[in-house]
């Protein structure tokens, strides 16, 4: 497989990224900064190590993106740009070995910030707590890997898609953008704008399960639902918002739809942008 | 069989054409020169062939595959040296050249690459704080792994010091010599002159030349130079009488004579020698940079000078 031998040889240079130690020591010492404050009174041990695991999921919902961003927008742009490609296809490698290579080394690399991630939060929880829910820290680790892996994927495919470094930066900061900040920005709300349109500009009926739909297309609306599928059923949280308390939610919205958004998420992105890289004079 | 053959290659960007209808073919165990100024379409002939892009009309085939339908299975018998690459991963160069190696599923001893391309000392530096010319060695040493049927190289003496120069001539004779095809780019003629066969000359996407270097000199004809330093004046000599004398130029005491074959030099020189005295004699053969200028229409000296405003 010369894919892998193109993914090893990046993994290699990434490893020397002197850059790339001092962002992981940051992060790591982010969570453990963060495992070590979270307190909650009066609730017993498990309970606390478990909200505050929530807690972390609401933290990498917004750091996870940037981490797969920065860590793959440059992949396939920046060996366009350099001049590295013309050694990666001048060797027996195909286009597909390059791209899937580089998917593979940069998978490689944000899988290991996540477990270094989850293993720092982890120790200070139990240190602090003094219990291990497993289920919840391995749940937690794979839902979040599997966010991140979207982020890869589709910065990859825009690094493969844009000829430049500059356009590539364009569009992983253009997709943060629309993928995830838009969610959270206060007094954008996404829900809003869709109702807006729906009822006000073309004079619909209320639909709650439709705005739910399109907020749901979000990778980070979906981790949020995922995260409900690792955490105790007391501990859930409401992620779309029903039309009354008593209202249960179609099953398209249920929690393990987020799954199927990850899904296509990741294979969507992927495939259009080796599609294009394929294509692409280079 | 043909190491490459190119039938109607055309490749246009946008309005630009930067390669116009090429028709090339090169045998096997050839070692062609692919010759023309900055911009002629060398490079993108080279990408061309390599699939780094693809070609807007017409079809290339190397080692007889096509070019488009398995650029891999080409990529495994031949060794590129590029244009424009970059070695941009914190990686030495003993490590670069082991991966091409490992990719290549080759068997070459590293050392011996390295220290054939001069970079032993080296080698464990990183190849991204390499001077040019210590790039170009690796990457040379890089085309060479596992002994490829077909080198590509593509200005490869861009960077080298002439010792470099010398090196890698002498490597690619080598390789000649034991059957590898090589196709050699470059905007220096002198430099194609000593190791090719044959050469192609490229003008504006279009190769305007095929040919031996001596037939090549042939059909540039004439302008054979002769210059001779005298004691006094040589003026009035009647040379223009000659046969085979097509300008003679006179400035203070030296004597200047553009000859249509070499042989009239010899006629040139004792002509003049009976009626002044000859004090020093320099012979230009044509000079391949005019007939390479003349070819990619760069204008010989001759021929531009009375424009240059004195």
């Amino acid at each position: 497989m010369s894919a892998l031998d193109i993914a090893r040889k990046d993994f290699a240079a990434a490893r020397r990224s002197r850059s790339l130690w001092v962002v992981a020591t940051l992060l790591g010492l982010l969570t453990t900064v963060i495992a070590f404050s979270f307190s909650s009174y009066r609730t017993p041990p498990t309970e606390t190590f478990v909200q505050l695991f929530q807690t972390m999921g609401n933290v990498f919902g917004l750091l996870l993106p940037i981490v797969a961003l920065v860590v793959s927008y440059m992949s396939i742009a920046g060996e366009r740009e350099s001049g590295g490609l013309k050694f990666l296809l001048g060797l027996p490698n195909t286009r597909r070995d390059v791209f899937l290579g580089k998917v593979a080394s940069r998978l490689t690399v944000v899988t290991a910030g996540v477990v270094f991630m989850i293993v720092t939060a982890t120790a200070m929880a139990v240190a602090r707590h003094g219990v291990l829910p497993l289920s919840v820290v391995v749940g937690t680790f794979v839902v979040s890997l599997l966010y991140t892996a979207v982020f890869v994927g589709i910065a990859v495919a825009l690094s493969a898609a844009v000829a430049e470094r500059s356009r590539a930066i364009a569009a992983s900061v253009g997709a943060y953008f629309l993928l995830v900040l838009v969610y959270v920005i206060p007094g954008v709300n996404v829900a809003q704008i869709v109702r807006f349109v729906h009822q006000t500009l073309f004079g619909f009926e209320p639909n709650v399960d439709l705005y739910n739909t399109v907020l749901y297309t979000s990778p980070l609306i979906a981790y949020r639902k995922a995260m409900n599928l690792v955490v105790p059923s007391d501990a859930q949280r409401q992620v779309l918002e029903r039309a009354s308390e008593t209202d249960t939610l179609p099953g398209y919205l249920g929690d393990e739809v987020s799954l199927v958004v990850f899904a296509v998420w990741l294979v969507v992105p992927l495939v259009i942008g080796y599609l294009r890289f394929e294509e692409a004079d280079l | 069989m043909e190491a490459i053959r190119a039938d109607g290659l055309t490749k246009r960007f946008g309005e630009v054409v930067a390669v116009d209808g090429l028709d090339l073919t090169i045998e096997e165990g050839e070692v062609f020169g692919f010759l023309g100024p900055n911009g002629a379409g060398k490079s993108t002939t080279i990408n061309l062939l390599l699939d780094f892009i693809r070609p807007t009309e017409g079809s290339v085939e190397v080692l007889g595959i096509d070019a488009q339908q398995n650029p891999a299975a080409i990529r495994r018998r031949v060794g590129v040296l590029p244009e424009g690459y970059g070695f941009d991963d914190p990686l030495t160069g003993r490590e670069y050249l082991e991966w091409a190696i490992r990719t290549k599923r080759a068997d070459d001893d590293p050392d011996d690459l390295l220290d054939l391309v001069g970079l032993a000392d080296d080698a464990g530096r990183l190849a991204g704080e390499y001077s040019k010319g210590m790039q170009q060695r690796l990457a040379f040493a890089i085309a060479l792994a596992d002994d490829p049927d077909l080198l590509i190289l593509d200005e490869p003496t861009t960077g080298l010091d002439p010792n470099g120069i010398q090196q890698l001539r002498s490597v690619v004779r080598e390789r000649a010599e034991r059957g590898t095809t090589v196709f050699f780019s470059s905007h220096i003629l002198s430099e194609v002159e000593a190791v090719c066969d044959r050469v192609g000359v490229m003008n504006e996407g279009e190769l305007v030349a095929v040919d031996s270097i001596d037939n090549l000199r042939e059909r540039a004809g004439g302008a054979a130079t002769v210059r001779l330093t005298c004691s006094t004046p040589p003026t009035g000599l009647d040379i223009e009488s000659l046969s085979g004398v097509e300008q003679t130029t006179v400035e203070d005491r030296t004597l200047i004579v553009d000859c249509a074959t070499p042989a009239v030099k010899v006629d040139v020189v004792t002509h003049v020698a009976w009626r002044v005295n000859v004090e020093n004699i320099v012979s230009e053969t044509v000079s391949l940079e005019a007939l390479f200028n003349d070819l990619t229409g760069g204008g010989r000296d001759d021929a531009s000078a009375p424009e240059v405003p004195q």
